[in-house]
């Protein structure tokens, strides 16, 4: 009765026992037990080394990445990416819902350019369904496509200059990707995650609004975009603090299996557009610009000269577009036959691709989905050691992962 | 119930004011005159002793209290011009344009919680800021206003200006190892690396000044340089002036070079543990150094609150009110009545505006335009007030120069800055000391 059954830590019954003073006590660098090899070897510290924790809530991680320094002073010994704060189990979600509610799944894994993680599951899945696309629907593809990709592209640059340091780019490429979206928002009814690429077409033809807009944009898009850049490209400060940060040679891309801006700023000329065309970019001219430094201001440079090369995909596309349907008649409940198909296309931030498999009912037994910036995180803990922290932050800022697409 | 509760019942609200205010402010008054009569010969003898004392006290209340409005507009000219150069509006709700955002700032850190985290060396913790906005304020206390409107004039007045420039390098590396995160370490040591490497050329720079000049007062090098716009250090010192502003950037850690608290790389740096007021501290103590830096620039390379021209036409504006006679007197009082009439009576004549709507147009316009002239009598009559009004100009041109390098520039790196100060500025502030010294001794001799 008058024993109590479970004591209570002693501060809370003793007042002369401050529970600060307990929890100080307790305060002791945790360092987790090592579960693998390159754990063991990671967190055994040498002399005058200390590690750093970085992230998930930190001003340049983009998003929800948690990197864990070894540092050496200000240099950075080690670098150990940790991954899943932002786990959603999108392919097991996909393998749940019917063909055309996938799409809307896949939609929000790469939230900056969601069209592209459309594209590669509706292209998929119409290898497995049989659906021919018509050809409007695929020029649509295309110039919605290349606008996102520019809007992708201008973030991109504003997030470097921000890691870099520099306050004003990122909003004044908010003011041109927030004109993109909106125009992106006139056609498909949504501002950020589109939803617009269906299984056999798109969701709607581009509107009165949409071209009014468009005309508008492109009159004044290149003088924007030189501006936008004029006050980055010159700056001693970034190109000092870009160039010859993070190479990446060609050889060791290849072997990494980076594809996209980041491979071609290492001199490797490939573009899923030119290498496996698809959609109808074989009728379109344009060029793949590659640079053969594979630092940070190269992968920086070379998306600036994407943008100009997307300026003229949409100029021709705008030129070139047939009329006619933009749907294939495609029924509500598909049931594909079995087998399995694989999509790939190439996004602002390199392949996205689909491997999705069917047994024939109204589900997909199995999907896959390829995210670039998942290959391109392998590359930080290349690429970073023995440089500074800061440095951490200009190689990181332009391999420009996207942390809902690494994490899925 | 007793009478005296009844009747304090009965009573409304201004009379209980009333009620209590006047026993209290009588009993007061006798009070002060008492003590007066009683204590009267022994303070006037106290303070015709210690004048020098009593100005310095005065001097120090002054300078805590011109910190404030200082940080005040600093801050919102931070706001609001970055803003404009971002392509935003920046704050526009508190106050006309948003002129209220730093005030409430400030009240917005007071009413936070005082708040130390776990394992935190809570001494050090709290004495950190506290060092870090001393050593920022009283670097005011040498910096000439205007002509005898000063805190000190010190004859090392320069060495002062280090020394205070130094305490707060001390106050960050607290404030950095204080607060049991590694951050926080980081951010503490750069900006000891960062301010020792760069008061070394921020000091030699000034040398070659210093060497001109003949004193380190600053009060003796604004008077050296007075005279005309040719007489400014910076036609004589242009390489000092530039090593200057940029060692003065660092010293301020002002964007380009503000690593000690990057937040795209170590969050905030020394201030990540800390909130509420002891963060008002820094924040504070930052916006005074912008100002201070700035004001350093003036004094020594642009004539202080010298005119940069003399005024182009003489004006002959004393007033000696006793020899105007009654009628000017009474002239006098009914200016504000009659000018009030006059400015409003083309707004009377418009349809639209009511009789009561005009009048209060014609006050306001009135106050304006005798608001504007007391000014500029006072501008043009007494030099304190042009000396103030130069002085400011000049200074809060630098400032938003600050802003403006901040709005457009990204951030270097530890290595390049620390290389750009030991391989640049410092043999470029050496070579300024030896050119002026040769030149001093080519031309007196």
């Amino acid at each position: 009765m008058t024993e109590r059954a479970h004591r209570p830590h002693p501060s809370l019954d003793d007042p002369s026992i401050a529970i600060e003073d307990v929890l100080r006590e307790s305060i002791v660098d945790a360092v987790p037990v090592a579960r693998t090899e390159r754990e063991a070897e990671f967190y055994t510290l040498g002399d005058g080394e200390m590690l750093l924790n970085m992230g998930p809530q930190h001003p340049s991680t983009h998003g929800v990445l948690r990197v864990v320094l070894k540092l050496d002073g200000e240099r950075v010994v080690d670098i150990d990416p940790v991954l899943g704060y932002l786990h959603r189990g999108v392919e097991k979600l996909c393998e749940n819902a019917d063909w055309h509610q996938a799409i809307c799944y896949t939609d929000p894994l790469e939230y900056v350019a969601s069209l592209f993680c459309e594209w590669a599951p509706v292209m998929a899945f119409e290898k497995l369904a049989d659906v021919e696309v018509p050809r409007r629907a695929e020029y649509i593809r295309v110039l919605t496509g290349e606008l996102n990709r520019i809007a992708s592209h201008a973030l991109f640059m504003g997030w470097f200059a921000l890691d870099l340091g520099g306050l004003t780019p990122i909003l004044w490429s908010f003011i041109e990707r927030d004109e993109m979206m909106d125009m992106l928002a006139a056609v498909t009814g949504q501002k950020l995650l589109f939803n617009y690429f269906r299984i056999g077409g798109v969701n709607g033809d581009i509107n009165h609004e949409f071209m009014s807009r468009l005309g508008d944009w492109m009159s004044r898009a290149g003088a924007q975009i030189e501006a936008n850049q004029g006050l980055l490209n010159e700056n001693e400060i970034l190109v000092r603090r870009a160039r010859g940060m993070g190479v990446l040679d060609g050889e060791t891309a290849m072997r990494m299996a980076v594809t996209g801006p980041n491979i071609r700023a290492s001199g490797v000329p490939f573009d899923i557009r030119r290498a496996h065309p698809y959609s109808v970019y074989p009728e379109l001219e344009f060029d793949i610009p590659t640079r053969q430094e594979g630092d940070s201001l190269a992968r920086y440079l070379l998306r600036a000269d994407e943008v100009k090369q997307s300026l003229r995909i949409i100029d021709q596309c705008l030129h070139q577009m047939p009329d006619g349907p933009v749907m294939a008649s495609v029924p509500r409940l598909i049931r594909p036959r079995p087998g399995r198909a694989w999509a790939a296309v190439e996004g602002p931030r390199g392949m996205y691709g689909t491997y999705a498999i069917s047994d024939g009912t109204d589900q997909p037994f199995r999907m896959r989905i390829h995210d670039p910036s998942f290959v391109h995180l392998q590359l930080v803990s290349l690429l970073t050691p023995g440089n500074l922290i800061a440095d951490t932050m200009a190689i990181m800022a332009s391999l420009d992962p996207v942390m809902g697409g690494v994490d899925k | 119930m007793s009478m005296a509760v009844v009747t304090w019942q009965r009573l409304n609200v201004v009379g209980k004011i009333l009620a209590i205010a006047v026993p209290v402010l009588i009993a007061l008054g006798l009070v002060t005159v008492g003590v007066a009569i009683l204590a009267g010969p022994f303070a006037i003898e106290f303070v015709g002793d210690n004048v020098p004392l009593l100005r310095f006290v005065a001097a120090i209340g002054a300078v805590l209290l011109l910190t404030i409005p200082t940080a005040f507009v600093v801050i919102f000219m931070e706001l609001k011009v970055i803003a404009r150069m971002n392509l935003r509006v920046g704050p526009d709700r508190v106050g006309p344009y948003g002129t209220a955002m730093s005030v409430v700032h400030g009240l917005k850190f007071l009413s936070k919680e005082d708040f130390a985290p776990l394992g935190v060396d809570l001494q050090v913790f709290t004495i950190a800021p506290v060092v870090v906005f001393v050593g920022s304020v009283m670097t005011f206390l040498v910096i000439p206003f205007a002509p005898g409107l000063f805190g000190l004039d010190m004859n090392v007045g320069v060495l002062y200006l280090f020394a205070m420039g130094g305490l707060t390098v001390v106050g960050l590396l607290m404030a950095g190892w204080a607060s049991f995160n590694k951050y926080s370490l980081l951010g503490g040591l750069r900006s000891a690396a960062q301010m020792v490497s760069y008061e070394i050329p921020l000091t030699l720079s000034l040398v070659g000044v210093v060497l001109l000049a003949g004193t380190m007062s600053l009060n003796q090098m604004v008077l050296a340089q007075s005279g005309s716009i040719a007489d400014w250090y910076v036609w004589q010192q242009p390489l000092a002036f530039v090593i200057f502003i940029i060692a003065g950037i660092a010293e301020a850690n002002r964007s380009p070079f503000d690593l000690t608290e990057a937040d795209q790389e170590i969050v905030a740096g020394f201030a990540t543990e800390y909130s509420g007021m002891r963060f008002g501290f820094f924040f504070f103590a930052e916006y005074v150094n912008v100002f201070v830096v700035s004001a350093l620039i003036v004094t020594f390379f642009l004539g202080g609150w010298t005119a940069p021209f003399d005024w182009p036409f003489p004006v002959a504006v004393a007033i000696d009110p006793l020899a105007w006679g009654v009628g000017s007197l009474v002239a006098i009082l009914a200016l504000p009545v009659v000018g009030t009439l006059v400015l409003a009576a083309p707004f009377w004549l418009s349809s639209r505006i009511t009789t009561l709507q005009a009048l209060v147009i014609g006050f306001i316009l009135f106050n304006v335009v005798a608001i504007g002239l007391v000014l500029g009598w006072a501008f043009v009559s007494l030099d304190w007030v042009s000396g103030l009004f130069w002085f400011f100009a000049k200074s809060y041109v630098f400032v938003f120069f600050f802003v403006w390098l901040r709005g457009s520039l990204p951030r270097v790196r530890i290595d390049q800055l620390m290389g750009f100060a030991w391989k640049w500025l410092l043999p470029a502030a050496l070579l300024n000391i030896f050119v002026t010294a040769a030149a001093i001794v080519i031309v007196n001799r």
